[in-house]
């Protein structure tokens, strides 16, 4: 490793290593030998700014996550995530993909059981705010009676997304972000233990979620991962025979989230 | 719409176009009202999604002013070298955008560190110091050639504040600076409140000299045909450290920085900054009036015919 690279890597590992361990430790030595003295004080004011962005950043993605959360714990997890998962690109809206996970496999938050799950969410839904631009094409609708439907899909819209969870996690979003339910009412959900599935899109500039049916979300995780409409639809019937797509397309229509047919794009 | 006294892209002909950092606050204020001014300038990372409301947004900007992209993440100087991904996102916003100018920092934070698994790539999100070496120049050199030829424009790249300083150093800051342009055709960005900010920190660390004298001295060192932007913005006094925070008016000592910088380099396009603790946009546009009114009196000539003479730095 040339020198420049030695000093990168002794600046970042101080900065990115997780504080305590032999890690951070190593690169302070190393980067004590390679800056000029005083060097403690700079070296916090770049740390305290990761750390302000890391929960800055964290807070603009996962609002609902800060919420349930509180003010002072959700800045200790954004910086223990910052140290353990750090950005890997130079745009922090990328940043935080790992907290779903993160949440899974801390201790710590074992008495907010849906957690993972309200995080998974938030992040579809801030994925899906970005995602590439698509607008509606009603002149493919007649696909629908004219073709085997085994030979194309739906188009969906921007950043759609399915979560199934063993709790209400569709309401515990809805409720801090729009007060729908109340917060009291998807408390109570959460005391029943409610399971919930979130479907996530965009209705044209507007990152949307609302609660389906499991079998929806047989159906529409099955046309994201570029399954015909023949095959999504056996998917959806396999959880609840009952599942009528003439009934569900309209309305799915309607929300902006089928925009309209088109061909596959890989093999179902 | 605009004022009648400022159009767009034809500034009058002693004043350089001054522009204002566009933010969140200010997304429908600034589109509503179109307050006259030569252009905006944004934080071209905040804009990588390829869709939805923010890339939405920035195409209603463009639509009515010229927009200064102005990167915080490609990490010039890195000696891990460009990353493809940024590169390519910047690419297709450049491709859409179109923008007056194109800019990023003479900083790295691009890096790869041992783990667990085995060496793994991080980004630490900040303007991080290189150190002034020769090494260090032919990375910055290789790094912002690759980013001109896939973009097929000269950029502009920005001096730091810098918290910590290499003891790594074959050269100045403003030889380094000046060899990049030199060898690489890019320009140079001049943040006059981040040469004030350095200057008070080694002021703070016992260098001797006065911090204006220093930051006149930088200013001087630098070739005025290479400066294609000058960044203005406030700062914070710690106590033991300044911090180039972007959160207050310009002090009055950068407003006569800024002034001789205006002297020597020219009719320079200049940005007001402020990114902390946004301010209503009227304060914004009062900053950006007093560079228009504090560019056009350095600019003006006097009896002999040169630019007025640069105030004393007391």
């Amino acid at each position: 490793m040339n020198a420049l690279a030695q000093q990168q890597q002794a600046l970042l590992g101080t900065l990115l290593a997780l504080p305590g361990s032999a890690q951070a430790a190593d690169a302070v030595t190393a980067l004590r030998a390679l800056v000029h003295s005083p060097w403690a004080r700079g070296l916090a004011a770049y740390q305290a700014n990761g750390h302000e962005l890391a929960e800055r950043s964290l807070r603009a993605a996962y609002p609902v996550v800060a919420a349930l959360v509180g003010g002072d714990s959700f800045a200790t997890m954004a910086c223990e995530l910052w140290h353990r998962h750090p950005p890997v690109r130079g745009d922090l809206a990328c940043w935080g993909d790992a907290l779903p996970a993160f949440v899974d496999h801390n201790p710590q938050l074992a008495d907010v059981p849906y957690l993972a799950d309200v995080a998974r969410v938030e992040w579809a839904l801030h994925r899906a705010a970005g995602a590439p631009d698509a607008g509606a094409d009603p002149a493919s609708f007649p696909l629908l009676t004219q073709a085997d439907p085994a030979t194309f899909t739906l188009r969906l819209a921007p950043g759609t997304a399915v979560v199934t969870s063993d709790w209400p996690v569709a309401s515990l979003v809805t409720a801090h972000l729009y007060e729908d339910p109340s917060l009291a009412v998807a408390a109570g959900r959460v005391q029943a233990r409610a399971a919930e599935c979130a479907r996530v899109w965009r209705q044209g500039l507007r990152p949307r979620i609302a609660a389906c049916t499991r079998a929806e979300s047989a159906l529409l995780q099955a046309v994201v991962r570029g399954r015909s409409l023949l095959a999504s639809l056996n998917e959806a019937l396999a959880v609840d025979a009952g599942f009528d797509l003439g009934q569900w397309l309209p309305d799915a229509v309607t929300q902006g989230l089928v925009l309209g047919t088109g061909p596959l794009e890989s093999t179902p | 719409m605009k004022s009648a006294t400022v159009s767009h892209d034809a500034p009058s002909p002693r004043a350089p176009a001054v522009g204002i950092g566009w933010r969140h606050p200010h997304y429908a204020e600034l589109l509503e009202t179109q307050p006259a001014l030569d252009f905006i300038e944004v934080h071209s990372e905040n804009f990588f999604a390829p869709g939805g409301a923010a890339r939405a947004v920035l195409r209603e900007g463009r639509a009515s002013y010229p927009v200064s992209l102005h990167g915080v993440g490609l990490s010039l100087g890195s000696a891990s070298g460009i990353d493809e991904w940024h590169l390519d996102q910047l690419e297709r916003l450049v491709d859409e955008i179109d923008p007056v100018r194109i800019s990023d920092h003479a900083s790295f934070a691009r890096g790869v560190l041992p783990g667990a698994h085995g060496p793994a790539t991080v980004h630490a999100a900040d303007l991080l110091p290189v150190p002034f070496s020769r090494e260090a120049l032919d990375v910055m050199c290789a790094n912002v050639q690759r980013v001109q030829d896939r973009l097929r424009r000269p950029i502009a790249v920005e001096n730091l504040s810098a918290y910590l300083r290499w003891q790594d150093a074959d050269m100045s800051e403003t030889q380094f600076l000046t060899t990049l342009a030199q060898r690489t055709g890019c320009s140079l960005l001049v943040d006059v409140n981040n040469i004030y900010v350095n200057a008070l920190n080694a002021q703070l660390l016992g260098e001797p000299g006065a911090p204006l004298e220093a930051c006149r001295e930088w200013l001087d060192q630098i070739p005025g045909a290479a400066v294609a932007e000058i960044h203005l913005a406030g700062h914070i006094h710690c106590g033991d450290i300044v911090i180039d925070d972007h959160g207050s008016r310009v002090s009055e000592a950068v407003w006569t920085l800024y002034r001789h910088a205006i002297a020597r380099f020219g009719a320079v396009p200049t940005l007001i900054e402020w990114d902390t603790g946004v301010p209503p946009l009227s304060v914004l546009l009062d900053e950006a009036t007093r560079a228009r009114e504090g560019a056009t009196a350095a600019l003006r000539p006097t009896p002999s015919g040169a630019s007025a003479p640069v105030e004393a730095l007391a």
